[in-house]
């Protein structure tokens, strides 16, 4: 069963690398949020006059704790270890709710659920193969967009402003535990709503209600409002995991053929 | 063992239409039973039922043994089907279309490579195996996602529609396809249509479905004696006895019908006798066609 669920996996996956106008939007976003927000902000913080103050009245929003070396280098602590982790959080809602909405929604649209259905696989099994599709693209698809800011911020914050910075341990919080929690959360909400929704776009309007408490999390972060420490992003990334297990369980519990086939 | 069995099998859909009402069927391995009846009569539910894709409200049935209801992914395993609304992936070819259910039914991908070439080839798909599904038409479609339910050997077929949309020759070729598999291989056929004439052609017994109601099931000449055991005599001719001027139908040409073909001799024997001169003489049974309008019929008369 193994090898079967493994070519529903590779086919799921394989379907959205084929689809221009899926995958796209999956790389895209990432790329401007990894790639040219850092830069810009890196650039800015280069050529802007040192007078203004406007970066002082930023970082002065920071606890003491955080507030030792030169202005570029808090500048780029923060961009790397308080800002972009936030950025952590749409990208693998992005990129699970697209993968998931045409992995699980569009095979129903467009007929093909029901031919696997037909197969020796039990309903359990094409769920678990389909979940894990999603999960493995969105991981991938974070992973990648970490390596490619780490890249960019390292290498324009040394050769702009010689700098070089050690990530902080909160970002393996926030890769291996915050990430597949609402990758897994967001795959919830769209096979919950898969029911229902007959296309793929109807499905994707479920995962808003995901983005939206981060998108005040981001605006937290850039005013100084709210800033997360290590022990909350670890509290929080292992309740997201076991609300998205749990929620996933009770997801599987509501797939049955003649619900997919209606 | 039986190849396919329902007691009382019921289907009731949330709304309160009743789509399959106390069927009873039971099918031998090898068997090609054409299930015969208009859009919107039951079929495709039965195929479901029968699949586990739904849960007979009341009754059961069973698939070599097995209760679909409790053990879908077993009957799945042995086997094949094909409907109208189990398509495959646009995005795909041919080819890797196979592979990839052959994949899911567990088979080893060199011997699965083999056996899809073999089904492309004996449904005329061969050269179309490399182009994308999308490329395809409604026909070569229907034919791939024969190849499809095949390709991992089923004991039984449940085919829902499967000539709709063929050109007569494609038609054909499935059919003698289905034909050869269950003779050849045993392959049990549960075949749904309305092209009655291609089920006449293949299947070895029918059931007659209207309004989820099983009006008859027979073979073909059973069928007949339900509605009529007569052969249909049909002359031409001229100078016939005056007796015979009731059947006259146009100039020349008389029908008449008779209990069996025994009774024909006597009957050219009294007109050539009479001085009639005959230029044909034709004998006719009931074709599947005008037995299924007649039982439908009479079934509306009784439900009136």
């Amino acid at each position: 069963m193994r090898q079967a669920m493994g070519a529903v996996i590779r086919k799921d996956l394989r379907a959205i690398t084929a689809n221009k106008r899926l995958l796209i939007p999956m790389l895209a976003v990432p790329l401007v949020l990894t790639v040219f927000v850092p830069s810009i902000f890196l650039l800015v913080l280069h050529f802007m006059p040192e007078e203004t103050g406007d970066m002082q009245r930023l970082l002065q929003l920071l606890p003491d704790s955080l507030r030792e070396g030169s202005l570029e280098q808090l500048a780029v602590n923060t961009l790397m270890n308080y800002i972009m982790p936030v950025f952590f959080l749409v990208i693998p809602i992005m990129a699970s709710s697209i993968m998931a909405a045409s992995s699980f929604v569009g095979e129903k649209e467009k007929h093909t659920l029901e031919t696997l259905l037909y197969s020796p696989l039990s309903l359990g099994q094409i769920f678990q193969a389909k979940v894990l599709a999603s999960f493995c693209m969105s991981m991938l698809v974070s992973f990648l967009s970490f390596g490619a800011m780490l890249l960019v911020v390292e290498g324009e914050a040394f050769g702009l402003l010689g700098i070089l910075l050690v990530p902080a341990p909160s970002w393996l919080a926030v890769l291996f535990l915050v990430s597949p929690g609402l990758t897994l959360l967001a795959v919830t909400l769209i096979v919950r709503g898969s029911a229902k929704a007959q296309t793929v776009e109807e499905a994707q309007q479920g995962a808003v209600f995901l983005v939206l408490p981060v998108l005040l999390l981001l605006v937290g972060q850039f005013t100084g409002f709210l800033l997360v420490s290590l022990w909350i992003l670890l509290g929080l990334g292992a309740a997201l995991l076991l609300l998205g297990v749990a929620l996933l369980k009770r997801s599987l519990g509501r797939w049955q053929y003649e619900r997919l086939l209606q | 063992m039986k190849a396919v069995e329902t007691e009382n099998l019921s289907k009731i859909y949330t709304g309160g239409k009743r789509a399959v009402d106390g069927l009873n069927l039971s099918l031998e391995p090898g068997e090609v039973f054409g299930f015969l009846g208009p859009n919107g009569a039951g079929k495709t539910t039965t195929v479901k039922l029968l699949n586990g894709m739904l849960t007979p409200t009341e009754g059961s049935c069973r698939v070599f043994g097995r209760d679909p209801a409790r053990e879908p992914e077993k009957i799945h395993a042995l086997a094949g089907v094909v409907t109208e609304h189990a398509q495959m992936y646009d995005k795909l070819t041919g080819m890797e279309n196979l592979l990839f259910y052959g994949a899911v039914f567990g088979l080893e991908p060199g011997k699965c490579r083999k056996r899809a070439e073999a089904l492309l080839e004996e449904l005329e798909l061969g050269e179309a195996a490399g182009r994308r599904l999308e490329s395809y038409s409604t026909g070569m479609r229907q034919r791939l996602s024969l190849a499809r339910a095949l390709l991992h050997r089923p004991r039984v077929l449940f085919l829902d529609e499967p000539t709709s949309g063929l050109d007569p020759e494609s038609a054909q070729r499935v059919n003698s396809l289905i034909g050869r598999l269950a003779r050849e291989e045993e392959v049990t056929v549960f075949l749904c249509t309305h092209q009655l004439r291609y089920a006449q052609e293949l299947c070895t017994r029918y059931g007659l479905i209207e309004r989820g109601q099983l009006l008859a099931a027979g073979s073909l000449q059973q069928l007949r004696d339900q509605v009529s055991s007569g052969v249909t005599l049909r002359l031409r001719g001229k100078h016939f006895p005056r007796e015979l001027a009731k059947n006259r139908e146009g100039e020349e040409v008389y029908t008449l019908r008779v209990q069996n073909e025994e009774e024909i001799p006597r009957i050219v024997r009294k007109i050539v006798e009479a001085g009639g001169d005959i230029y044909h003489v034709s004998a006719r049974r009931l074709s599947l066609e005008e037995i299924y309008f007649a039982l439908t019929a009479k079934g509306k008369e009784e439900s009136l």
